[in-house]
């Protein structure tokens, strides 16, 4: 760096750590709230789609905290925001957000996890007609049930607070933009709620594919994508042209457009048309096109203020 | 602090003051003053050189962002950062629209000018910078006081802030008289 004329380094301070930290509790999020929604309120018994919901958020959030936890300049004094609490600040109030959500679901894929191994017990001992006494796994099961209605409002609070933390930024043009313009209605915990609950089920359905009917997932899925479209429509509407100029445009055009959303919608409506199943590139998309976006958004939002 | 930009020759005597007063680790500068404006066509050309460094905003969005409040205001007003609670973030490094902060290589915290609070000017004597200043561009005291220097000197020259637009209420004023912008 020269001092005198300035050269600059293009120095931004959250690299693709935070980018990638946002994108995991957002899939965390959305994860969870597939399986829990799924648990309460599904008619059909689809363990396939709890299951790989509850794991993939437990593995999402502790890989995404570590990446947090990597990315501080001093990572051993992590435990120094659980103590010293500002309320008026995004991330603080988020530390209690997602230390909640982290614990709830560890507990939920614990249950989860639990119930599927006594079924299998049981499914091995049948054939010998010995019962075996219920083990803890299984007396704790009556808690499930709660535990997924908590986990459903701690999972809309990560997903929604990984924009806050952004948006409350109010020195940064592009992270502080408000919905239509109106600086009272912060944009990004609205596209990132939206975009963490379909990164959420496609990565869910993903790991839930083999031998279960998803066509309501993949509905839902749909529904969830041309949401996306129209709120990044109006955030390419809202903001100046610069913020997706270079790089930035071709990531945000290229992965967050094309590959995370247009492709994936033309090919479901292609696998509906056509009774393909077409559910793993449109899902892989989906996921991918999640990640692109809070890259575009971390990035943009710092090169060019 | 008060800048008067058309005394600035540019000597960066106040960037190596400012080093070695709080032995900022290499690479790495609480304050600088690069060139900035460099326009017209030889022998017709101008350029002005522009002090940068933490703007003691009044309404500071890297305190009001601080998760664990290491960023905060002393009793004078002035913007510091307590080393041993802040957890190097980043969040204030995004927050100020000055590119102010910056990750202190040898301890992991936030970093930035303090005026020299603790060494210089809780003790009466004005920060590293002021004092070394070649063309006195540079002048400190409190504004609140109406019968000190650096308020006399803002009645008599127009003064204006950096990016007033964000709100911050930045206390650091730059007197841009005689220099091309």
């Amino acid at each position: 760096m020269d001092v005198i004329w300035g050269v600059s380094d293009n120095h931004v301070a959250w690299g693709q750590l935070i980018a990638i930290y946002l994108f995991l509790a957002g899939v965390a999020g959305g994860a969870f709230l597939t399986a829990s929604l799924t648990e309460l309120f599904s008619k059909k018994q689809q363990p396939k789609v709890i299951q790989s919901g509850a794991y993939i958020a437990v593995v999402s959030i502790i890989v995404g905290l570590g990446l947090l936890v990597l990315d501080l300049g001093r990572p051993l004094s992590f435990w120094k925001l659980l103590l010293n609490v500002n309320m008026g600040s995004v991330m603080s109030i988020g530390v209690f957000i997602v230390s909640g959500f982290t614990a709830l679901s560890v507990v939920y894929a614990y249950l989860i996890w639990s119930a599927a191994a006594a079924q299998k017990k049981i499914q091995m001992t049948s054939a010998n007609t010995v019962v075996a006494a219920p083990s803890f796994g299984q007396k704790v099961q009556a808690f499930r049930k709660p535990v997924a209605a908590l986990g459903v409002l701690f999972s809309l609070a990560t997903a929604t607070y990984t924009g806050f933390l952004l948006s409350d930024v109010t020195t940064n043009n592009f992270w502080n933009t408000g919905l239509f313009g109106i600086d009272a209605i912060p944009f990004l915990p609205i596209l990132f709620l939206v975009s963490a609950s379909s990164a959420g089920l496609a990565a869910t359905l993903i790991g839930a594919f083999r031998g279960t009917d998803l066509t309501t997932y993949k509905k839902i899925d749909m529904v969830l994508i041309i949401m996306e479209i129209v709120l990044i429509a109006i955030l390419y509407l809202s903001v100046k042209p610069i913020f997706f100029s270079g790089s930035m445009g071709t990531l945000f055009w290229l992965g967050v457009v094309s590959v995370g959303l247009i492709v994936p919608l033309l090919l479901s409506i292609y696998g509906i048309l056509k009774h393909k199943n077409v559910l793993l590139p449109v899902c892989g998309m989906v996921v991918l096109g999640g990640l692109s976006l809070r890259y575009f958004v971390v990035y943009t939002g710092q090169l060019f203020r | 602090m008060i800048i008067h930009l058309e005394r600035c020759i540019g000597c960066q005597a106040c960037t190596v003051a400012c080093k070695f007063q709080n032995s900022v680790p290499d690479g790495q500068f609480r304050t600088k003053t690069p060139a900035n404006g460099l326009k017209g066509t030889y022998p017709d050309v101008s350029l002005y050189f522009i002090k940068e460094a933490c703007q003691m905003c009044k309404n500071a969005p890297c305190v009001s962002v601080c998760p664990t409040n290491a960023s905060y205001y002393n009793e004078d007003g002035v913007v510091l950062v307590d080393v041993d609670k802040c957890v190097g973030c980043m969040y204030c490094l995004t927050a100020c629209p000055y590119d102010a902060r910056f990750i202190n290589k040898e301890t992991g915290a936030a970093d930035k000018c303090t005026f020299c609070y603790e060494s210089k000017v809780s003790k009466g004597e004005k920060p590293a910078c002021v004092s070394t200043c070649v063309g006195g561009a540079l002048m400190f005291g409190d504004l609140n006081d109406p019968l000190s220097k650096v308020a006399q000197y803002l009645a008599k020259h127009k003064a204006e802030v950096l990016k007033p637009e964000f709100g911050t209420h930045p206390t650091v004023q730059y007197i841009f008289e005689g220099v091309v912008k």
